[in-house]
């Protein structure tokens, strides 16, 4: 062995946390046009619903619509609110379908998998980072609603304390504490798709597909969730809590929605994280 | 290595969480030991309940067999503020609640729709009704010399002028109250098993009905062992196997609320409605009006098996009256009330057109629990009975008339 | 050859695939310090050979082991010693080539984030990319991602070399750089497995090479090992044709036919026949000999014996 192969390899305890991979995942993610574009198209649900408010405000509109719309011309805060309204059931789950789709199946198509399973990455925290890598986009993806809301918000509407869904007020600091909160919510709600996504990712080399399956499921899973016939299975649908970021909105807060939701979504990582395991851990790269 | 091993995992993960979601529910039904009570001694438990302070959410749901109407509704923006389609709401479909209680004179209700919220505050004399999607605050001051049923008769006046805010559930033990006043020397009352409820050991009270006409089968409330409180109601329509009708404690808790909860001021920018007493009277004037025109509600038979009929003319006025007629208030416990709020029925009315069945004599709508009669000269009327029983009491009273 | 010498050694390893055995049950030895040529025409099961070595895929049945571990349960205390491009270069189309050896290089987590940018820079330079090290991967040309992966498995010191096919998509110019490129890491004492389907490279590189056909190992040793396992031919320029060919027939040999009417061929294959028996042969019969050729197996032949001719890829 060539002496300086010890130099070259830190101490095991060094690098054992893997940290610097979860930093390359994240740089590669963001480096992508791709992302950018998809958190562009986020950013652009509040502007528009900013706009289209703020040019159409002297009609009213009272009663329809999506929640919180009538609440915008008073409060620009509000924007946010409506945005992420309309961005849960179709938007986020496309984008993150997008990210979590591709984590695996992309690096097979580019045929990169191959090398960073020869590196060695190791198979299972190869399968960790990239779930990291989804996590964080929802986050992210999450945050670019509610921040541009916010923003697009306080340029175009008047904006003062916050009323929350019981009446009482919020400040300014104690509503944005509230819509980091909120982020989180909805991003603890992405997190069982995204695991879904990961699975599907792990089936295939081609990422369009599994990006598609995945947002497909998304839609599926409301479907589902609409029909009363089969309400026996609705708690069990990772989308059934998706709309139960308002009880972040009550004063005084009920967390049980928030704490029903982390425990599906937690059941939903850990099974379609066996089940990604299960394939990925023994798959053929033959890509 | 055995390539099948990697599948172990997810073979074990759903088996944990089969595993968890069965125990969880073991333990939950699961029977608590308790010292065995008399239906006597339970009623009288009850009766002297302790229940000054407490917090807690109250799951309501209702399968009264009909089609599941909600789905028209638009996805995210609750009915509140469209007084058909609230009463159509507490037909299907299941509600939350958040209750806190503070004594006799502070108590605050908030009914958590998705991505909105309606509350009743009451704080010693004031009292508020909020509506977060309409952002409508109603203000009320109660006379200093009101007693408990003052406030009761308020409650629902108000509510009765502010259809939005009738949904408001109430408390497991208000529930219970209504049931408990229908014994009569022919209602079977026995002590069922004990059961565990928003984890408390719980006794049960049933309530069996001898009365062929009622569609009721039974009812059970269950108290909590240590203080007395009812936890839950449950009603039984005849011959269905699921509740038609529960409302209960999912969670409670026994420890006084933060008194600031009990606060509140209306949101700037809220349209905010001052009820003083001046237009209360107002109000009991316009109502004086409008029982003139339409006359008094009749009551018919009693006990489980009581109708009420609104004479002619009623049904043209349905979903458009307020405020007539023996209103139930703020709870949207018309399904299972025998003597029901005629209006709240009326106020579904337009929606449940198609629901309504062509019928000798008129137009009937039958749920598991409660049926309505519209007779084709424009009376209503409605009962916890079959339809050919409003049929036959429809004949009678014309008969007699 | 005790393990210890060996960098790759193989036992029965055999991968199927559906119906289809792609590689069969081969013994690969690999001896430390070798350039081995790992040869055989597309389709043959090289890669596929390689992708289990380097546990991306799992063998059928059979063992790998690799430098001092066995392959797949070791993979992640050998991997880092082992330098691989298989089946071309791969690469995120959008990072510069820098960026893309910086993610490769972190995928490793034994590697030390301190040098990387160092070693990257290196690495780089040794395949002479160095000017375009910033530019997205997305505009090189095939040689350069061919280099950009040669690289990548430049990226630390190695112990072993897996190069699949390294000089496809280069000029000759490329061609002769990664050849001495092998050359000076074998001097370094790496030892390099190179595969390619292009005898001649094979000839100028290794010291040892194993030939694979239709997922089998046809042979395995020293060149001159491998040289010698041939026949060698007689080749008669004689106006007398039919009586040469009478003659070669009476010595046990089987004449070919030949495209010239004056040109005679055959295999010695007769067993401790010698040319100049065969020569003496057809003078006492009196064929006019105008020209004898005695040659001893190309490697070429050879590898053609072994593989078949043509372009039918082996299914």
């Amino acid at each position: 062995m060539p002496a300086e192969s010890a130099a070259t390899h830190a101490p095991r305890t060094g690098g054992s946390l893997g940290l610097t991979l979860v930093v390359s995942e994240v740089a590669v993610l963001f480096r992508r046009l791709r992302t950018w574009a998809m958190i562009g198209a986020l950013a652009l649900i509040p502007i528009l619903i900013a706009v289209v408010v703020r040019v159409s405000s002297d009609e009213s509109s009272s009663g329809r619509g999506p929640a919180f719309l009538n609440s915008i011309t008073q409060n620009g805060l509000f924007v946010s609110l409506t945005a992420l309204t309309v961005a849960i059931p179709l938007f986020l789950p496309l984008t993150i379908g997008v990210v979590a789709g591709d984590t695996i199946a992309g690096e097979a198509n580019l045929g990169t998998l191959r090398y960073l399973l020869v590196a060695p990455a190791g198979r299972i925290r190869l399968l960790l980072v990239k779930y990291a890598g989804a996590a964080l986009f929802c986050f992210v993806a999450t945050l670019t609603v509610v921040v541009t809301g916010a923003v697009v918000g306080a340029l175009l509407f008047p904006v003062g304390p916050v009323t929350l869904l019981s009446g009482a007020t919020v400040g300014i600091p104690g509503y944005f504490a509230r819509l980091l909160l909120l982020a989180l919510y909805v991003t603890v709600s992405l997190l069982g798709l995204s695991a879904i996504g990961l699975f599907i990712s792990t089936l295939t080399s081609v990422p369009v597909g599994a990006m598609a399956a995945t947002a497909a499921l998304a839609v599926i899973a409301q479907i589902l969730g609409a029909l009363p016939q089969l309400e026996w299975l609705h708690p069990w649908l990772f989308t059934h809590h998706w709309l139960g970021f308002a009880d972040l909105l009550r004063e005084p807060i009920v967390w049980t929605s928030f704490a029903d939701n982390a425990l599906l979504q937690f059941g939903y990582i850990a099974v379609f994280g066996a089940l990604a395991y299960g394939r990925f851990s023994t798959k053929d790269i033959l890509s | 290595m055995n390539k099948n091993w990697r599948w172990l995992p997810a073979g074990i993960v759903p088996v944990v969480i089969a595993a968890a979601a069965v125990s969880a529910s073991t333990v939950a039904e699961a029977q608590p030991q308790l010292p065995a009570l008399t239906a006597q001694e339970l009623l009288e438990f009850v009766a002297t309940s302790t229940d000054d302070a407490y917090s807690g959410t109250v799951e309501q749901s209702s399968d009264l067999g009909l089609p599941d109407l909600s789905l028209a509704a638009p996805p995210g923006g609750s009915s509140g503020s469209d007084p058909t389609s609230a009463a159509l709401e507490l037909l299907t479909g299941e509600h939350t609640a958040q209750v806190y209680v503070d004594g006799p004179g502070k108590a605050r209700v908030q009914l958590l729709d998705q991505l909105a919220q309606r509350d009743v505050v009451v704080n010693g004399d004031h009292v508020w009704f909020y509506d977060s999607e309409a952002n409508e605050a109603v203000h009320a001051v109660r006379p200093a010399d009101a007693g408990e049923d003052d406030l009761e008769a308020m409650l629902r006046e108000k509510a009765a002028e502010h259809p939005e805010l009738q949904n408001i559930p109430r408390t497991p033990a208000e529930l219970a109250e209504v049931f408990l006043a229908r014994i009569d020397p022919s209602t079977e009352v026995t002590v069922g098993d004990t059961s565990r409820v928003a984890g408390r050991s719980a006794y049960q009270l049933l309530l069996t009905p001898d009365d062929a006409a009622t569609l009721i089968g039974s009812v059970a409330v269950t108290v909590d062992s240590e203080t007395g409180v009812p936890l839950g109601v449950r009603v039984q329509a005849r011959g269905q196997e699921e509740p038609a009708f529960s409302a209960g404690f999912s969670s409670v808790d026994f420890s006084t609320p933060d008194a600031g909860i009990f606060d509140f001021t209306p949101p700037p920018g809220a349209t905010v409605t001052e009820a003083s007493p001046k237009d209360g009277a107002q109000h009991d004037a316009d109502a004086a009006d409008e029982v003139r025109v339409s006359g008094q509600p009749t009551v018919i038979g009693q006990g489980w098996s009581t109708i009420v009929e609104l004479p002619a003319g009623s049904a043209s006025k349905l979903g458009l009256s307020t405020g007539t007629g023996e209103s139930t208030g703020m709870g949207d416990i018309m399904e299972i009330e025998p003597g029901m709020d005629p209006e709240e029925v009326a106020g579904a009315q337009a929606l449940l057109e198609q629901a309504l069945v062509e019928t000798d004599g008129g137009r009937a709508l039958q749920t598991s629990l409660v049926s309505v009669f519209i007779t084709d000269d424009g009376r209503v009327l409605a009962g916890a009975v079959g339809v050919d029983q409003l049929v036959a009491a429809s004949r009678q009273w014309s008969n007699r008339q | 050859m005790s393990a210890g010498e060996l960098a790759i050694e193989t036992r029965g390893l055999t991968k199927v695939f559906g119906r289809q055995r792609a590689v069969d049950s081969i013994d690969l030895t690999v001896p430390r310090g070798s350039v081995f040529g790992f040869l055989g025409p597309n389709g043959s099961g090289k890669t596929t050979t390689i992708r289990v070595l380097l546990g991306l895929a799992s063998a059928t049945s059979g063992e790998v082991r690799l430098l001092d571990g066995e392959m797949p349960d070791d993979a992640r205390a050998v991997l880092p010693r082992v330098g691989a491009l298989v089946e071309g270069p791969a690469i995120y189309p959008f990072l510069s080539g820098r960026a893309n050896l910086q993610r490769f290089d972190a995928a490793d987590r034994r590697t030390d984030p301190a040098t990387r940018s160092r070693r990257v820079d290196e690495a780089l330079e040794r395949v002479g990319l160095s000017h375009a090290a910033k530019k997205r991967a997305h505009a090189y040309s095939l040689g350069m991602k061919q280099r950009l992966g040669i690289a990548n498995a430049l990226l630390a010191p190695r112990d072993l070399l897996i190069l699949d096919e390294p000089t496809n998509g280069l000029d000759p110019q490329g061609t002769r750089e990664v050849r001495s490129l092998i050359r000076s890491l074998s001097d370094d004492g790496t030892t390099v497995f190179v595969s390619s389907h292009l005898l001649a490279e094979v000839e100028q590189m290794c010291t040892r090479i194993a030939v694979m056909s239709a997922g089998r190992l046809v042979a395995q040793g020293t060149l001159d090992e491998l040289r010698s396992g041939g026949t060698a031919r007689v080749r008669v320029t004689t106006p007398d044709a039919a009586e040469a060919r009478r003659v070669l027939t009476g010595l046990g040999l089987t004449p070919e036919p030949h495209g010239h009417d004056d040109v005679v061929t055959a295999e010695l294959s007769v067993a401790g026949l010698q040319p100049e028996t065969v020569n003496a042969a057809l003078v006492r019969a009196e064929v006019r000999v105008r020209g004898f050729e005695a040659r001893g197996a190309s490697l070429e032949d050879r590898f053609v014996a072994l593989t078949g001719e043509g372009f039918d890829v082996a299914g």
